[in-house]
């Protein structure tokens, strides 16, 4: 920890406090009874109201816990403001190439998750700006099926590397996911080449690619396009990784060592570059930008 | 689409019956593969960063034609061992990241040489563990993709008994992937499949009969382009014969990408894994 301190200049660092939960709580957690217009911070339960839970990024500001933010709401806070603009991709179809059904058809669950997020897929693609410098920016949301990466999330992501490289826009990418959607089988595993092959294509035309990892983000996602960035941003606590904690728990029994997988760790190990208050995402993603394309 | 339950408990106790005896501990492994296949191969060591990973074997090698001709080739393999011993100390064919960028040093150097590229795949996964994930095991196989991805000399893989999770991709984009026929390649193995599906690992046949995990499957959208036939009722009962066959596909499909300028190439297998998986 006086390390991490020493690398951020000794500032102090409020989401500290928050100690990243590991496994998470068995069985669903004892709601208490919700006023209206208020929000609970799932790091240390307090209730805010919640326009000023919005204004402060879905932050906690007495723990520091960075809530979950859907993909749309995460674009508009990253782009400079009125820039935002969506790709249309509604033409991108999805499969179910093992006509899915464990219980619910895979196609009624994927009409679920529209239905509850608003999006077509786990991906969202836009043009904006940030910092005014031009992007493509492709925010997954973990509230579509777990975030999961399946054939149509990664033709998304495909081309919004595609869109990158014929507008010479730099490429900001936000990683939220469960991994490989389980549902698509081995359709799914292909996804890891081919959203590898738009980062491929990206490098090669010399522009800058940021991820911005958020909790969680864990196996094929993070083992492909996550981490094949120029520079990779972690928010604070977010749980990182290829296998789960749990999953890892299980399979050697060994005890998870303090804060395992959360992106401090993952900054100690010399696994990402910095990790960013959210509240700062974005002026570091415009510095950075700002410096590798001028 | 109504089955009986007793129907579909006899379904799901044959794909999982499929999954083990692509699991068989007779059926043709790396090494085998290698020995039989190769000659004047010499395995190389080490990552140069961290350690030796044992559950995946490289070096450079000649790959002869009935006729005589002897092909330069690099060979890469996850080797999951023979006994209980040599399983141990293979940890069962699951590498960690260091056994990634041992593959990923052995990469740069064919295509330093110019010469192809063959990756053998059979691991269940790539390794869950702390150490693992402290030194980076979704960093590795990410960068092993990039690196098969951009890699210049031609690259031919082969899925011999289980491929499962990125830890099976990491050595499986390639130009032409051929399969034994009896091989499995998933997304993840059944048990894993099984606990995030249906958050239980017992229904591993549940999940094996759902995820179609047969390397068939993975020929049908693309990510496999042939399969190598195997003796009924599996490749354990004559793994000489299969290694055999192999050999023969290894050599037509070098011919053949041998032959295609590399630029092209390259264009080709950037087109394929754009369109991978539908
Ligand atoms: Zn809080």
């Amino acid at each position: 920890m006086d390390a991490l301190m020493d690398r951020r200049g000794g500032l102090p660092l409020p989401h500290r406090r928050f100690a990243p939960r590991l496994v998470p709580a068995p069985g669903p957690k004892p709601q208490p009874v919700a006023p209206t217009g208020t929000v609970a911070c799932k790091g240390c339960n307090r209730r805010f109201v919640t326009e000023r839970y919005e204004r402060a990024l879905r932050v906690c500001s007495l723990c520091g816990y960075h809530g979950v933010v859907p993909a749309t709401l995460r674009a508009t806070q990253l782009a400079d403001r009125g820039s935002l603009h969506l790709a249309d991709f509604s033409d991108v179809e999805d499969r179910d190439p093992l006509h899915f059904n464990d219980g619910v058809a895979y196609p009624k669950r994927i009409a679920e998750a529209r239905a509850k997020t608003g999006l077509r897929e786990a991906f969202m693609v836009a043009r904006c700006l940030i910092g005014g410098n031009p992007i493509v920016i492709a925010c997954m949301d973990f509230g579509f099926l777990g975030g999961s990466l399946g054939s149509a999330a990664g033709e998304c992501f495909a081309r919004a590397c595609e869109m990158a490289v014929a507008e010479n826009r730099s490429l900001v990418a936000v990683c939220t996911s469960g991994g490989a959607r389980m549902q698509e089988g081995i359709a799914a595993l292909a996804q890891m080449a081919r959203c590898s092959q738009g980062v491929s294509g990206v490098a090669a035309a010399g522009l800058p690619y940021i991820s911005i990892l958020a909790d969680p983000c864990f196996g094929g996602v993070t083992a492909s396009f996550a981490v094949q960035s120029d520079v990779i941003l972690a928010e604070p606590g977010a749980r990182i990784g290829f296998a789960g904690g749990r999953v890892i728990e299980q399979a050697t029994h060994d005890k998870l060592p303090d804060g395992f997988q959360t992106a401090e760790f993952l900054l100690a190990h010399g696994m990402v570059d910095q990790v960013v208050l959210r509240a700062d995402l974005r002026d570091t993603v415009a510095r950075l930008l700002g410096v590798y394309s001028r | 689409m109504t089955r009986s339950p007793t129907k579909m408990a006899e379904q799901e106790r044959a794909a999982f019956r499929a999954v083990e005896l692509a699991r068989h501990p007779g059926r043709p492994r790396t090494l085998q593969v290698i020995a039989g296949c190769f000659s004047d191969w010499t395995e190389l060591h080490g990552d140069r960063l961290f350690g030796d990973d044992l559950a995946v074997v490289g070096g450079p090698a000649f790959l002869e034609s009935p006729g005589g001709e002897r092909r330069q080739v690099m060979v890469i393999g996850q080797e999951k061992g023979r006994d209980a011993e040599s399983r141990a100390l293979r940890n069962f064919g699951m590498p960690h990241p260091e056994g990634y960028r041992k593959a990923q040093r052995l990469m740069r150097q064919a295509a330093k040489f110019g010469i192809p590229l063959i990756c053998l795949v059979d691991t269940p996964a790539a390794h869950a563990g702390i150490g693992a994930e402290e030194r980076g095991q979704a960093w590795a196989i990410a960068e092993t993709l990039i690196t098969l991805l951009e890699l210049r000399v031609p690259v031919v893989s082969v899925v011999l008994s289980e491929g499962g999770s990125g830890g099976a991709l990491a050595l499986a984009v390639a130009d032409r992937v051929l399969g034994l026929e009896q091989a499995i390649y998933t997304v993840a193995p059944p048990e894993t499949c099984a606990a995030i599906l249906y958050r239980d690992a017992g229904q591993r046949a549940r999940a094996a009969l759902a995820l179609r995990p047969g390397v068939a499957t993975a020929c049908e959208i693309g990510l496999v382009d042939e399969l190598i036939p195997e003796p009924q009722p599996g490749a354990h009962v004559h793994p000489e014969m299969v290694i055999a066959a192999l050999r023969g596909s290894l050599l037509r499909r070098l011919d053949e990408l041998c032959a295609i300028p590399i630029e092209e190439l390259l264009a080709a297998r950037r087109r394929r894994y754009r369109h991978a998986g539908g």
